[in-house]
């Protein structure tokens, strides 16, 4: 059994190439990777996609930064900020 | 030019010529083309789309070059996903082709329509539904580009019927994509090396990331000049070729003692290309306790996926590997105690086979594999399905390269070997290709002897049959009290009758005596050929790591619960 105390939040920013499936790649990494989407932004501009998402989840920030950098569409990807530890309150 | 013709147009130009297909309503127009007299590519018309992407999976293995496979929209691509997960699963270089329903009729549930973009998001390197027919030649490009560098995989394209048949004008070569250079690793290389030679018991663990980077020979180099004693993971076998004197052979689930007791004993662990998976490391936690770990691999998110790194480094390994052989050659390790520790585990605790005197006793498997091994010759490929037969062609084969062994690693695709053995029959029509199977996996692509008997293939076919599901039944008998649930096959069809039908001849053995004169005839034979092989249905897989325990508590055969032992005897009897 985990606790919710070893669920951290993590904020990224992501620029992705609008394909079809852009952000149903970028979710699905997400979750297999083992984070849950707790918010997400979207917005469409001259550039390609522009996606904010918190996430939380135990496992590495770290790998699953370089997961999502490894989806061919990504263009660019910042954070985490991490937020504090433990906010959730229900796993 | 329609964009279909142009696809045939860039496969030939990126010198691929050969693919494996089955048509259907929505790539028509793709096969329409194909009739031309002068297009280069030859297009094998495998009876099951499975085993088109499982063919052009094996032809990739074996030869380096990417696969080609192509089916049609609906239940032809649907067919495809279990072939190309086993490529993505092994990071195999492959293009798949799918004709979809016309462009306006996406969305409407059309005949044979299917989201094929969205159900195989996670089983590709990358993936295009076209939306715009002028697009298709940069999209190849692409594709081809991505299926082949950095960590290979899959790319799988999705172009509606309605693209396929739009003209987009002479072809134009498309300007090559490249691939951006990775960082150059020189610290770390030195770091790499200050710490090998501060360390005592330092053991190299290679994958089948080596001859995915196409750098077998930097490897050898570098093993050769480490004298690093070595393991190896089922992909990376035949990485340190026939002659390494230092290898230890397989480690991890059914690896061998030496193996995996180097590995927890090791003070150093350098990866190579490899990514520390479960059947490897047995519970992560206790895996090498007390090394520090180097890891090396051309994928960043492999580094410190699984187990935390003391040093990683990202990199072209052909690179990497030459750089440190240079400087080992220069100044060699001082690791004499250590190499002499472990050449005394690997004549004591390695892979043995016990010679069975009495010539009618029945055939053991790993007698079988180090006979096979022993008379097949050097450039031998073997294409494995997956169960037992798979764990002792990995224990009792020996492979000067790792593109001779082809075998299901990260996905465990049952049905993997047959059509395998098609695709690497096709890369190397002239060298003898061998499919070991087990009469599980047999069945479950048993109709590509159609495709054999087609192109005349010389494809030698080995059915190790125990009649039953063997390695379920042994993880049952082992770790379910014996409680045997839905592996018997004893009612198997005459495997010997299916094989005549499609003209292959077949010889079948029971005895130890026939083991040799067996594999002799059927290497010898002119042309496609059959062995049936009878083992016994008791005969487990040893050692063996229960799942989630640790490398270190292997069992082997003398830990067999002998009540479970003895049951089982008596019912093959």
């Amino acid at each position: 059994m985990t606790s919710s105390a070893d669920h951290k939040t993590h904020t990224l920013s992501c620029r992705m190439r609008p394909e079809p499936a852009a952000l149903e790649r970028l979710c699905q990494v997400a979750r297999i990777r083992g984070f849950r989407i707790e918010e997400m932004q979207v917005r469409t501009d001259a550039d390609g996609l522009a996606i904010d998402m918190v996430l939380s989840g135990q496992r590495s920030i770290d790998t699953l930064r370089r997961q999502i950098e490894k989806l061919h569409t990504v263009c660019s990807l910042r954070g985490p900020e991490q937020a504090l530890t433990g906010v959730r309150q229900s796993a | 030019m329609n964009a279909a013709q142009h696809i045939l147009d860039a496969l030939q130009r990126h010198q691929i010529d050969t693919v494996f297909g089955y048509p259907g309503g929505c790539i028509m127009p793709l096969y329409d083309a194909l009739v031309a007299e002068d297009v280069g590519v030859e297009h094998v018309l495998c009876r099951h789309e499975q085993a088109c992407a499982l063919a052009a999976d094996g032809y990739a293995r074996a030869s380096g070059r990417t696969g080609v496979c192509m089916a049609t929209s609906g239940p032809g691509a649907t067919n495809l996903i279990t072939g190309v997960a086993n490529a993505h699963r092994d990071s195999i270089p492959m293009l798949v082709i799918t004709g979809q329903v016309p462009s306006g009729l996406i969305g409407t549930d059309a005949f044979q329509e299917t989201d094929v973009l969205g159900m195989t998001l996670g089983i590709v390197k990358h993936s295009y539904l076209v939306t715009e027919a002028p697009e298709i030649p940069a999209i190849l490009e692409e594709a081809l580009q991505l299926a082949g560098s950095g960590r290979p995989g899959p790319v799988w394209i999705d172009i509606p019927k309605d693209i396929l048949l739009t003209d987009i004008g002479e072809p134009k070569a498309p300007a090559p994509t490249t691939a951006t250079p990775l960082p150059d690793p020189t610290a770390e290389i030195d770091e790499a090396l200050a710490m090998l030679r501060e360390a005592n018991m330092p053991l190299l663990y290679s994958g089948g990331g080596v001859s995915l980077a196409h750098a077998e020979s930097a490897f050898r180099r570098f093993a050769k000049a480490s004298r690093l004693p070595n393991v190896v993971t089922l992909k990376g076998i035949g990485n340190p070729g026939y002659d390494n004197a230092d290898q230890m052979g397989m480690l991890g689930l059914h690896g061998s003692k030496a193996a995996n007791m180097a590995v927890d004993t090791c003070d150093l662990l350098l990866v190579v290309g490899a990514r520390l998976d479960d059947r490897a490391t047995g519970a992560v936690a206790t895996f090498a306790p007390n090394a520090k770990v180097i890891h090396i691999d051309t994928d960043a998110a492999e580094l410190g996926k699984l187990r935390a790194t003391d040093l990683a480094i990202r990199g072209e390994l052909r690179d990497i590997l030459d750089s440190m052989a240079d400087a080992l050659i220069r100044q060699p390790l001082t690791i004499e105690n250590w190499r002499q520790q472990c050449a005394t585990w690997r004549k004591t605790q390695g892979f043995q086979t016990a010679i069975n005197e009495d010539p009618h006793a029945p055939i053991s498997g790993p007698e079988f594999m180090r006979q096979l091994t022993d008379i097949a010759p050097r450039d031998a490929i073997v294409a494995c399905d997956v169960g037992q037969h798979q764990m002792w062609v990995a224990q009792y084969c020996r492979f000067d390269h790792p593109r001779n062994h082809l075998s299901s690693g990260g996905l465990g695709t049952m049905g993997f070997g047959l059509p395998a053995a098609i695709g690497a029959q096709f890369a190397f029509p002239d060298r003898p290709v061998i499919n070991v199977t087990g009469d599980g996996s047999f069945m479950m692509n048993a109709q590509e002897l159609a495709t054999i008997r087609r192109h005349k293939l010389p494809i030698k076919l080995i059915i190790m049959d125990n009649q039953c599901l063997g390695m379920v039944r042994q993880q049952q008998e082992l770790f379910y009290e014996n409680r045997e649930s839905q592996i018997d096959l004893d009612d198997n069809p005459d495997f010997l009758a299916l094989a005549r039908a499609f003209d292959i001849p077949t010889l079948a053995i029971q005895r130890t005596d026939q083991v040799r004169r067996g594999i002799q005839t059927i290497l010898a034979y002119d042309g496609p050929m059959l062995l049936h092989v009878r083992i016994d249905r008791s005969e487990n897989v040893w050692p063996i790591v229960k799942p989630g325990a640790s490398n270190r508590d292997m069992l082997d055969e003398s830990q067999r619960p002998t009540s479970t032992s003895a049951k089982n005897k008596e019912s093959a009897a």
